[in-house]
């Protein structure tokens, strides 16, 4: 593929391994965006994006209009989603997910009328005036997200302020057959950079760095074009070599500041913060014309895809109507994502995800080979290609031994799942498969292992409460005992008779004391228990 | 596990292919043999290959695992070739049979096949055959130009299998060089000729040790360096073992050279002599057996280089790469643990402030 002849505008440095898988990009990156037609239903999964399920705020039965709020944040970790089309809320209920787990969630469905009517919109183009707390507000009840693949809510990864001093727009589509990027920068440099801007407002004083692999020349000139009409002289384009996973966020910002976020930190640790292209023209959209995140651009490819391109698509849209406009009519695989980390769509009906950024529509042939998976040969392929610098021999080897406290201990966790190992293993073997594996189980131990210690506490909790209810009784007893003794003493020895009955009574209210006591004490303990 | 699941692009570079390359890249060192040895390292090949495949065919079944896939991968063949090539010429071919059988059964299938053995399954066979056959594995052929009777194909199928020639010579008569002397590798005879008192200034007159390492065997040594090289280039192997087994040599080699040349083979020597470069570039690097870890990649191949002049300095067998290899292989579970490469962002601290990423 031709490669772009720009230098880049600040020094590059290196990551370690990567590889060249065919790109694919030719095939969808050569027409415009064009608008997905609106299909008859929209099936909206109500997490789409990480973190938590929004909340929904229409019935079955409400007419809504393009725009309109359909589910807003659960306050902590996720955003508001909007109706992307005017119609009918048919159903609010569980459906297929674009998700590898292959489960059902909660979907808004939406029967679309055709007309799609907007909402009344309200931009906030006077953004000198707002606060940072009203900027990230607005973000929220935008619904963004990052559009990159990760769909972290954008408002949150925007909270942090201090130390923050560089923000990078992360133009490094690496992945095989995914375009969508590309033609963004294209054809709406001006808007990505535009977004940037906003972006840059939250902050006192920020650089940015555009970070763009050089297989992408049109893209190139057009942001070189951008900033210059916008006089953002201060914007600086980094041009990195083609090399997959590029556009990892670590390994992007090794390349651009040569520094590595350190295990189990956040790019924020060193002053950095990474918003996507997309995400940047979502923000854009959200400020100059108050328009909430609706829709994205998706990459439509595969050899089965007789329309390859890059188009509008409002979310929700079932894949099967990007099949039928696309006449994929048998397409081997469907993968969501790209052939690196991408999965299979096992279900046809699911809906695009504010994550979906392509569908590969691929022929019987195209993405499987069905080799066998050989031994491994420790020929140590993997470990010149990982961009984290792992031994996935070793991470192999343990996780098939299911010695998951080995594997931890070759940083399994530090894993990005890239899948760079799998592709040059002579072997043919699956390794991030075996990764992911370990990984659940691993998770799954720990989940199992915090209940079994709740349990164990609470068990111990109680068994001490029980001994300590033992020991009041006795001392109960005791003090009864005691009373008794000196009722007799007070009474001396020629009043024995009426020693005898003080004594009789004493013990009967004593006894009473107890009963009523210990009835409580129990009612209150159950009653813990039930809690806990 | 579902096997559809991402990457769903893959290289298209196999294990068989792999392996293809390195008989491939054996070529120019093959010829070599062959010019200055004789047929027999054909019969040799032939012979290893055969009772490779035959054996690994019949185990894959005994355990009851597919076996043609298991075959094509071509570990086996691969094995087989490269003990072969490190055979003597005329060897009795059921030796070979049985120090291929062995490696292929004991050194390979008992640690559960391809990529679980810990030993160098080539050079397991090649040492079983050296304690058992001591005098059979040493005694080579004179190269062409000093050979007093040139063995032709069919007379080297004759003593292989018979021991005699078709005229009913028997074997010691190939082996006379010019001088009527029975020819030793250049490595056995520097060996046996210093124990018996000489210098080494005196030895390196004797014919055999003409050229830069003997005759014939710089140019045997030179032609496996060009195949390795190509491997290296292609990165079918990597290049820190070889580099680590040639540095420890010269280096081992030099401290001696240094301290006595009169006593010590130069390090020019050592590098061009026996079965060096095969064993730097082809049987060290088999990646099963070597050390996984760049770093670790590197010790590997030093140890192997200066245990290898050990070996062959103060030690009873001429040649040694197969103990150094051997020695080494013990050490690899210990190498990998110790030379873990930095997992990203686990750096962090020393990197700090620091522009150099590498
Ligand atoms: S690339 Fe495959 S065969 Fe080679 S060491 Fe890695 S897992 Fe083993
Ligand atoms: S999937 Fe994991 S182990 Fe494999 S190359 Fe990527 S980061 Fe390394």
């Amino acid at each position: 593929m031709e490669r772009s002849g720009y230098k880049s505008e600040i020094p590059i440095f290196e990551f370690h391994g990567g590889i060249h898988p065919e790109e694919h990009k030719l095939e969808s990156n050569q027409t415009p965006i064009q608008e997905m037609t609106i299909p008859k239903q929209l099936v909206i999964n109500l997490k789409g994006q990480a973190g938590n399920r929004s909340i929904p705020v229409v019935n079955v039965g409400d007419k809504v209009l393009k725009g309109q709020v359909i589910a807003e944040s659960d306050g902590i970790f996720s955003t508001f989603q909007h109706a992307p089309t005017s119609g009918i809320v048919v159903a609010i209920e569980k459906r297929p997910i674009a998700h590898p787990s292959g489960l059902d969630d909660l979907c808004v469905v939406i029967e679309t009328d055709g007309k799609d009517q907007w909402i009344e919109l309200f931009p906030k183009k006077n953004i000198l005036e707002l606060e940072r707390a009203e900027m990230l507000a607005h973000i929220c009840e935008s619904g963004i997200v990052g559009l990159g693949g990760a769909s972290f809510p954008t408002h949150i990864k925007l909270k942090r302020e201090s130390g923050i001093d560089t923000l990078i727009i992360n133009a490094a589509e690496c992945e095989p057959y995914i375009t969508c990027d590309d033609r963004l920068l294209q054809e709406r440099a001006t808007d990505v950079l535009k977004g940037a801007q906003i972006i840059s407002h939250l902050y006192d004083d920020i650089k940015i760095i555009v970070g763009v692999e050089d297989n992408k020349p049109n893209a190139i000139d057009a942001l070189v074009d951008a900033r210059k009409q916008l006089e953002m002289d201060t914007v600086k384009i980094a041009v990195v070599p083609t090399k997959y996973p590029s556009g990892g966020e670590k390994q992007l910002i090794q390349l651009l500041t040569g520094k590595e976020v350190p295990h189990g930190g956040l790019p924020a640790d060193l002053g950095l913060v990474m918003h996507n292209v997309a995400t940047c023209v979502a923000i854009y959209e959200a400020f100059e014309f108050g328009k909430p995140l609706i829709s994205r651009v998706v990459t439509l490819t595969g050899e089965a895809c007789k329309k390859p391109g890059n188009y509008e698509v409002p979310f929700g849209t079932p894949v099967e109507h990007l099949m039928s406009f696309c006449n994929a009519t048998n397409p081997g695989v469907l993968v969501m994502g790209g052939p690196m980390m991408g999965f299979e769509l096992p279900n046809h009906k699911v809906g695009i995800v504010k994550a979906t950024n392509c569908i590969i529509m691929a022929a019987p042939k195209e993405l499987k080979h069905d080799h066998i998976a050989l031994p491994c040969i420790r020929c140590g392929a993997c470990m010149d290609a990982c961009p984290a610098s792992l031994l996935p021999q070793q991470l192999y080897w343990h996780a098939k031994a299911d010695e998951f406290e080995k594997a931890e201990e070759y940083d399994l966790f530090d894993c990005i799942e890239c899948g760079a190992c799998a592709y040059v293993c002579p072997s043919d073997i699956p390794l991030v498969q075996y990764y992911r594996y370990a990984k659940s189980t691993i998770r799954n131990q720990k989940v199992e292992k915090t209940k079994a210690d709740k349990a164990r506490l609470r068990h111990e909790a109680r068994q001490e409460r029980l001994e300590r209810v033992k020991r009041e009784k006795a001392e109960k007893h005791r003090k009864a005992a005691e009373a008794r003794r000196k009722a007799a003493e007070a009474a001396g020895e020629d009043d024995a008779k009426k020693a005898a009955v003080a004594a009789a009574l004493a013990r009967v209210k004593a006894k009473k004391a107890q009963q009523d006591d210990s009835e409580t004490d129990n009612k209150a303990n159950d009653q813990k228990d039930t809690d806990a | 596990m579902s096997l559809i699941s991402s990457p769903f692009a893959k290289k298209p570079t196999s294990v068989t292919e792999l392996m293809l390359w390195v008989v491939f890249a054996t070529l120019p060192g093959l010829f070599a043999l062959v010019y200055f040895f004789g047929f027999g390292v054909i019969i040799n090949l032939i012979l290893a290959c055969t009772t490779a495949l035959g054996t690994e065919a019949l185990i894959l079944k005994v355990r009851q695992r597919p076996v043609l896939p298991i075959l094509f991968d071509g570990s086996a063949f691969v094995t087989a070739w490269l003990l072969a090539l490190a055979l003597p010429p005329l060897l009795p071919w059921w030796m070979t049979v049985v120090g291929v059988a062995f490696a292929t059964v004991f050194a390979k299938h008992v640690y559960g096949g391809l990529g679980n053995n810990l030993f160098n399954p080539a050079m397991v066979g090649y040492v079983l055959l050296l304690i058992s056959f001591p005098l059979e594995m040493t005694s080579w052929l004179p190269p062409a130009e000093l050979a007093q009777n040139p063995v032709g194909f069919i007379d080297a199928l004759s003593y292989i299998f018979t021991g005699t020639s078709m005229g009913g010579e028997p074997i010691t008569a190939a082996r006379l060089g010019v001088d009527g002397f029975t020819m030793a590798t250049p490595l056995d005879h520097v060996k046996t000729e210093l124990a018996q008192g000489y210098r080494l200034a005196e030895i390196e007159t004797h014919a055999v040790i003409s050229g830069l390492s003997g005759s014939g065997w710089q140019w045997v040594n030179i032609g496996f360096l060009a195949g390795g090289l190509f491997l290296m280039f292609r990165k079918v192997i990597g290049w820190q073992i070889p580099a680590g087994v040639l540095l420890g040599m010269v280096t081992m080699s030099f401290v001696l050279f240094a301290g006595n040349s009169d006593h010590f083979l130069s390090p020019s020597f050592h590098l061009f002599a026996g079965a060096t470069m095969l064993g730097a570039f082809f049987i060290a690097t088999d990646p099963v057996t070597a050390s996984t870890t760049p770093k670790g990649r590197w010790i590997f191949g030093l140890g192997i280089g200066v245990i290898t002049v050990i070996i062959r300095t103060f030690g009873g067998y001429p040649d040694a790469i197969a103990f150094a290899v051997l020695l080494m292989n013990m050490t690899v579970p210990m190498l990998d643990y110790y030379t873990k490469p930095k997992v990203y962002g686990h750096k962090v601290k020393r990197q700090q402030g620091d522009t150099d990423a590498h």
